[in-house]
């Protein structure tokens, strides 16, 4: 059967990874392809590399940052988020060795790119990445440029061209970097209905990975800043997931292969 | 003894970082190019590709690789297609309209339908007790596809269930093809990699 996922999410500013609060603080980890290497070790399901300074830059794909992970010759599925303008991008992205791609400010900038880059890739390449919290029992959804939020509803949501898109992954924004703080009612909030969703900021325990991944609605959950602080943290939170329909943890093995 | 060599299709679509990442971890030689000659010499042809599949057809006419394919899968050198590598080499595909395919194992690409996409880990099961497969059977694999290869059942090595089972392991003599991505299904993937290789050349 089809199996949820356990996605690692490592976020990158300035070519650095670093450990966010709120996407507004910011603690420098280390490089990138260290924390990458970790995770497809570990055996995430998915890995998010998250650039979030490149649209505001106006400065497209990190290229050269691509083309180190690449060179890692992970074994894991490679998501890449972070200045995606076109098809054009988005193409060179998968050819640097992404499988998929999120975007976020194009929702706002373009959103009929979505078709052209659909074409190209397929439509399972493409996730929506939006920042959402919840206030007044309502779920906003917020341009991380300009700050502006809107209600999300049916009527903004019909607004978009979401045909060209497989998921939407749906950050709580204001709480991510901090543990267990999640808002668990964004996914029940949420108008989006025929869209599987995957859920990132502020899940840190295996009871609200659990809770989340019970939904028949999300098909993944996603985390950041927590798994910098264990090794094995992937396999770690796996192990207390029975009864959720994720892969097994895994263990690197590959010694054996050659 | 000389390392054995893949030579991956380079016809401007798709993943080939990842694939030749993944062969070069198993220790054979890869080449990535659309030399017809390079490819030729390779022990094991491998068809990548990620994207639609009109456009994908039009890139290997464009670079006059489809009669080239064609004559490398009728003489018997061994060829493994991957994801949309492995949906080129049906006889035709409705993504988009209808485009000829290869033509290389009889069949039609059409829509998932109600699914719309097939993304994730999944387990696959071998049917046809095909040899080079079963050492792979119940293991879980990477999927991203969103179109599936309908092949008749007797060319079919493995299947994967959603609501149905569906077709994602196809094989006709040394051509094999395969819808989820081995190069980015961890240590299973790279299992079923080096034992597609091996078992496609020891003839």
């Amino acid at each position: 059967m089809l199996k949820k996922r356990l996605i690692g999410v490592v976020i990158v500013r300035d070519g650095w990874a670093v450990q966010s609060f709120n996407y507004r603080r910011y603690l420098p980890l280390g490089k990138p392809e260290v924390l990458i290497e970790n995770l497809d070790r570990w055996g995430a399901d998915e890995i998010l590399l998250q650039c979030i300074d490149r649209s505001s830059e106006q400065s497209g794909p990190n290229f050269p940052l691509l083309n180190r992970v690449g060179s890692l010759g992970l074994s894991t599925p490679l998501i890449y988020a972070g200045g995606i303008r076109h098809a054009a991008d988005a193409v060179k992205v998968v050819s640097m060795g992404a499988d998929r791609i999120s975007v976020d400010s194009i929702l706002w900038d373009a959103p009929q790119h979505l078709e052209s880059i659909s074409r190209e890739l397929g439509t399972q390449a493409l996730i929506a990445n939006m920042p959402v919290h919840v206030n007044n029992n309502n779920l906003f959804w917020r341009n991380y440029r300009t700050e502006e939020e809107v209600h999300l509803t049916d009527r903004i949501l019909a607004k978009l061209p979401l045909e060209w898109i497989s998921e939407v992954m749906l950050t709580d924004w204001s709480h991510e970097g901090v543990a267990g703080s999640f808002d668990l009612r964004i996914p029940a909030l949420c108008p989006l209905v025929e869209k599987p969703l995957l859920l990132f900021g502020g899940l840190s325990e295996p009871a609200q990975h659990r809770s989340m991944l019970s939904k028949p609605s999300v098909v993944a959950t996603c985390v950041g800043n927590f798994l910098n602080y264990k090794e094995h943290a992937i396999q770690k939170i796996k192990q207390q997931m029975s009864g959720i329909p994720l892969r097994a943890a895994q263990y690197a093995v590959e010694a054996e292969l050659l | 003894m000389s390392r054995k060599s893949i030579g991956i299709v380079d016809y401007g679509v798709g993943n080939h970082t990842s694939v030749q990442r993944a062969f070069h971890a198993l220790n054979y030689r890869c080449r990535t190019t659309s030399d017809p000659e390079l490819l030729a010499a390779s022990d094991v042809i491998v068809l990548p590709g990620v994207g639609a599949h009109p456009a994908a057809m039009s890139a290997l006419h464009t670079r006059g690789l489809v009669e080239f394919l064609r004559e490398r899968a009728r003489g018997g050198q061994p060829m493994i297609g991957l994801c949309l590598g492995m949906q080129l080499l049906a006889d035709e595909s409705l993504e988009h309209g209808a485009t000829a395919g290869l033509g290389l194992i009889p069949g039609q690409v059409v829509s998932l339908g109600p699914a719309h996409w097939h993304i994730g880990w999944n387990t696959i099961e071998v049917v046809n007790a095909d040899k080079l497969l079963l050492p792979s059977d119940g293991h879980s694999v990477y999927f991203n596809h969103s179109y599936v290869f309908n092949a008749p059942q007797e060319y079919q090595v493995c299947v994967a269930r959603l609501k149905q089972p569906i077709p994602v392991g196809v094989r006709r003599g040394n051509v094999v093809g395969l819808q989820f991505h081995p190069e980015k299904s961890q240590h299973a993937g790279r299992i079923m990699l080096r034992n597609l290789v091996e078992g496609l050349t020891c003839a």
